[in-house]
């Protein structure tokens, strides 16, 4: 990356000693609250002993700018949207850009290293691995959050559905809202002689993977559409770009439904069903029980996991994870350090913005394993 | 005009072969982008042609996780979405164009000309915007409205009123194209109808009308390019010698016998060509019809009010997909939408040659 | 079409009824309005729309929406445009140093010395493919060649306006020298004067109106793009004045993205990017028409 060679060296001096400050007081770091205000005092502390600075003057820290782009994933786009804000209070001289565009852009853009960091609901795939140009890549969980299932038909504002009957509607076998299978799942409601459209993403999605994953796994059977960030869907869909170009649909055409993520279904105003989980409970989507279904995973030691289709009574079956992914190497000083510290911020003081955007929080355990994996990020000296 | 006295002796001659030099280069850029972008998006498509052959033309599945790419579906909705808008668009703007030029007064004519061509630069992505946020929801039920309509009429009435306007058409001129094609279209219909029962509506008005659907993608397009043609209509129309116009009307014709004698003949060249961009306009939009066209995947179909998509909207939408085949997928479908753009391209400057070749001709 | 060639004769039928004449003339007079009428609607209905929904949010609290930064969190209501009329700015006006000084050049050689060589025909039919080139395809070709190899950056965006605008200021700077009286030229040549410096002293300013002209219209039209930048750019919501470094944004392309979205609040603010968009489109194209009627009075 251009932008990479031309970092003007006050950066340099100024992040370096940043660095040098970081390695000798690893815990000064980790005690602190706000890691970027942390590693900047320690930096001015340690700035004159710096043999680095070969004699320049350093600059003020606010000519020291970094930014750092990422792109990827919309469903965690509303959780980098808000802690960038946050983050960007704390640490001026920090600017972080996210631009959506889907998980599968996001990894394709980290390979490329056109970004710093991408966000993305799934993994890279065995095979595309050995093409990031980068080297190996870390992955940060930072959220769960349920996948809802939007609907808008005028006049029902429950509505229950089991996987047979999602996976029914989304290939298409069932096309009117009052079809038997549909009133077989909401006993006693009125549902209305109407035409069902279904909306799905149009752009490569982690939304769409972990969405047919769930029905691979929980409508086995009568799934057929197989799993993907894109999967082959009927032609007589229609499909929106990002979860708020789904929910747009949704929210503009009668007789539709969508999967959309509980923060910009929420936001968008739109109404959503409750999903009949494992235990064969009926559960609505919220930040609370995408909690519990995060409580029983299993975490691999690289910190990948899957948290759709949980046990418990309740928990909301369609619940998923987004990472945060990242290079092991970072070869330039100021940004690596700078990718460190935001990261840093979106496993720890960054949670407490979850609830309210109607995502869930790490469960414990997974977010001490998180934040250990940090040391794990090498920065070039 | 020259302020400064000219020099004649000097390094006149270096500075000239220099200059000279830097004009040619400017020139051979254009050539040079153009290799370019042949050269490279070429080779980048080469792995899912390699891999798919001339499939990639003819099949409908489009499947990035099965590796398999068929863009007949987005070429289709391309050329469908297009021709809706041209067919929309066309007529329209050629009777403003004649409406500007020869029927509104004098004091109403420059504000008109001012209006259109300002129009014709309002950026696509604001008629997509008014597309998705206002038109898209309020449409659907348009469409139902006509699609019950329609479905209401008899079924041997579509066919018969297309013949009747064809035939209409051969009436006043015998030579109109246009109502060669209505009448020998209608005559085909009615035959159909009779012999299978079944008449137009189900083919082109289908079951599940959709607000975002490939009428909605031609009614913006063609929304967005009535401006274009207008206004090189009217530019082409101008063209018409006054002593022409005037000579008709010396005979004792009316306004309309005096366009059809006079200037119609004169510009027909020019307003084929003025369509022709038109139709690589539309074509070639990626926004608008992003926005509106419904991006569904396989649909080969005539029905109008389906959902689909168009070659622009897939590589805007799906750029961002991991898989390295898929990309190479998206670019060979930009190549296939490059040359299809040439070649309406070449056909129009074809025809606009041919027929100022052939009035020039004929003098 | 000079105008000038004689329009070959078409029988002129008057033999029919007068009153069928006239009731036919009459007939297509009123379709000619009518359809005068149908274009009128679907467009005064946008501008309106355009205007009504962007002035209250343009003009709330003026005038924070020019300047204000994009709120990082998309959903939320409020101002800011800022760093997307900056891009808008940059990446046109970079675009336009890089094509409209190559595509005067090009012109230059296709009137004065090409002419009717084989490379210079060559050249012309080029430029008239190039002007076909679909805009997304060149937004495509961008990204392969520069985008991949330097991130994102607004020159990314004005390499790719520059290659729409290219051909189209050759195409019209053609045209305008082809206006240029021989005699001019002769003139100066019978002064001694070199070909190169006719053509700067003499020829180009004879043009320069109409050349202007011609050059702010690709600028308006590219200044409305979307789809060439869409891979550029990047998606900056903070000021980012480097043109060579980083992210960027541009009006267009926070239209696009807001408009995709189901919030109120980023829905507000593509009607408010789209009513700047649209008045700098129009300012431009004003100020083109005011060059053309400064070369008609020079005619």
């Amino acid at each position: 990356m251009r932008t990479l060679n031309r970092m003007i060296p006050t950066t340099r001096i100024l992040t370096a000693t940043g660095a040098l400050a970081l390695a000798l007081l690893p815990t000064a770091c980790k005690s602190k609250d706000k890691p970027p205000e942390g590693a900047e005092k320690a930096a001015e502390g340690d700035r004159g002993g710096a043999p680095q600075a070969g004699g320049e003057k350093p600059a003020s820290g606010a000519g020291g700018a970094v930014t750092l782009n990422g792109s990827g994933s919309t469903f965690q786009k509303g959780y980098q949207e808000a802690s960038i804000e946050e983050f960007g209070k704390a640490s001026s001289e920090v600017t972080i850009n996210y631009g959506g565009g889907g998980s599968g852009k996001g990894r394709q853009d980290l390979a490329d290293m056109v970004v710093d960091f991408a966000g993305s609901d799934s993994a890279y795939k065995e095979p595309d691995l050995a093409k990031n140009k980068g080297g190996p890549v870390l992955y940060f969980p930072i959220l769960l959050g349920p996948i809802t299932l939007s609907y808008n038909i005028d006049g029902v504002d429950k509505l229950q559905l089991s996987p047979q009957t999602i996976a029914g509607i989304f290939q298409r076998d069932i096309k009117k809202w009052n079809d038997k299978a549909i009133a077989g799942d909401n006993p006693g409601a009125k549902l209305p002689d109407a035409a069902i459209v279904v909306v799905h993403r149009s752009d490569g999605s982690g939304t769409t993977d972990n969405f047919t994953k769930y029905l691979d796994a929980a409508a086995k059977g009568t799934w057929k559409l197989k799993s993907g960030s894109t999967v082959e869907w009927p032609a007589d869909t229609q499909a929106g770009n990002g979860n708020a170009g789904v929910a747009q649909i949704v929210t503009s055409t009668q007789g539709a439904i969508g999967y959309v993520d509980l923060s910009d279904a929420k936001a968008s105003g739109l109404k959503y069903a409750s999903v009949k989980n494992q235990a064969g409970k009926y559960v609505e989507p919220t930040a609370e029980s995408a909690q519990a279904a995060g409580d029983g995973i299993e975490v691999k030691d690289d910190l990948l996991f899957s948290a759709l289709d949980p046990k418990g009574d309740g928990s909301y079956p369609i619940t998923y994870q987004s990472w945060v992914i990242v290079y092991a190497k970072q070869t330039d000083k100021a940004r690596g350090e700078a990718v460190k510290s935001y990261l840093k911020y979106l496993l720890t003081d960054g949670q407490r913005l979850l609830p309210e955007l109607d995502f869930a929080p790490l469960p414990k355990g997974l977010q001490d394993k998180a934040v250990a994996q940090l040391d794990k990020v090498q920065v070039a000296p | 005009m020259a302020s400064e006295p000219f020099s004649l002796t000097g390094s006149g001659n270096r500075a000239d072969t220099g200059f000279r030099w830097m004009a040619i280069g400017a020139a051979s850029l254009v050539l040079l982008i153009l290799g370019l972008i042949a050269l490279t998006m070429t080779n980048r498509s080469l792995p899912v042609l390699s891999r798919m052959g001339l499939d990639f033309f003819t099949t409908r599945r489009w499947s990035a996780p099965d590796g398999l790419f068929g863009a007949l579906p987005f070429i289709w909705g391309t050329l469908y979405t297009a021709v809706i808008a041209v067919a929309l668009a066309v007529p329209v703007s050629l009777a403003v164009a004649l409406f500007i030029t020869q029927v509104a007064p004098p004091l109403l004519k420059r504000p008109l000309v001012y209006v259109i061509d300002l129009l014709a630069v309002v950026p696509s992505v604001v008629f997509g915007l008014w597309g998705v946020l206002v038109l898209s929801g309020r449409i659907q039920r348009v469409y139902d409205r006509v699609h019950e309509g329609v479905a209401a009429m008899p079924g041997f009435l579509i066919p018969v009123i297309v013949l009747a306007i064809g035939a209409g058409l051969l009436l006043t001129s015998r030579r109109s194209l246009v109502g060669w094609v209505l009448a020998v279209g209608g005559l085909l219909l009615l035959l159909y109808f009779l012999v299978s029962g079944r008449s137009i509506p189900p083919l082109v008005f289908g079951p599940a009308a959709q607000g975002r659907s490939f009428a909605t993608a031609g009614v913006i397009l063609a929304i967005m390019i009535v401006p274009i043609i207008t206004s090189l209509a009217r530019e082409v129309i101008e063209t018409t010698p006054a002593t022409d116009k005037e000579a008709a009307l010396a005979l004792g014709a009316t306004r309309w016998e005096m366009i059809q004698a006079s200037v119609f003949p004169h510009s027909k060249g020019g307003l084929v060509g003025a369509v022709m961009l038109g139709l690589g306009r539309a074509m070639g939009e990626t926004i608008a019809a992003a926005l509106v066209i419904g991006s569904s995947l396989g649909q080969v179909t005539l029905d109008m009010f389906a959902s689909g998509n168009s070659m622009p909207a897939v590589i805007a939408n799906e750029w961002g997909e991991a898989e390295s085949l898929h990309k190479s997928a998206l670019i060979a479908l930009a190549v296939t939408l490059f040359l299809i753009t040439i070649v309406v391209n070449l056909i129009a400057s074809a025809v606009v040659r041919r027929s100022m070749a052939r009035s020039a001709g004929r003098a | 079409m000079t105008g000038m060639e004689p329009t070959p004769a078409t029988a002129l039928d008057l033999s029919a009824r007068l009153s069928w004449r006239v009731a036919k003339n009459a007939l297509m007079t009123a379709l000619m309005v009518l359809a005068f009428l149908v274009v009128a609607v679907p467009l005064v209905a946008i501008l309106w729309s355009v205007i009504g929904k962007g002035m209250s949010t343009a003009f709330a609290g003026f005038p924070d929406f020019f300047i204000k930064e994009i709120p990082v969190v998309s959903r939320r209501p409020g101002p800011g445009m800022g760093p997307a009329i900056l891009g808008t700015l940059m990446v046109t006006g970079a675009a336009t140093l890089l094509a409209v000084p190559i595509g005067i050049l090009g012109a230059v050689y296709l009137h004065e010395y090409g002419v009717t060589s084989k490379f210079a025909r060559l050249v012309r039919f080029m430029a008239m493919v190039m002007t076909g080139v679909p805009s997304i395809v060149m937004g495509l070709f961008v990204y392969i060649v520069w985008t991949l190899r330097t991130g994102y950056s607004a020159f990314g965006g004005a390499l790719a306006l520059a290659c729409l605008m290219l051909p189209v200021v050759i195409g019209s700077t053609e045209q305008m020298l082809k206006l240029v009286p021989a005699h001019l030229r002769e003139a100066a040549y019978a002064l001694g004067a070199s070909k190169s410096r006719t053509i700067m002293t003499v020829v180009l300013p004879a043009a320069l109106p109409g050349i202007v002209s011609g050059s702010l219209l690709a600028i308006a039209r590219a200044a409305g793009e979307t789809a060439p930048l869409l891979f550029a750019l990047g998606a900056a919501t903070a000021y980012n004045p480097h043109l060579f470094d980083g992210a960027s944004t541009a009006l267009s392309v926070q239209i696009f993205a807001n408009a995709n979205t189901s919030f109120v609040g980023s829905q507000e603010r593509a009607w408010g990017a789209a009513l700047t968009l649209v008045f700098l489109t129009f300012f431009i194209t004003l100020v083109a028409r005011i060059f053309t009627s400064r070369l008609a009075l020079k005619r």
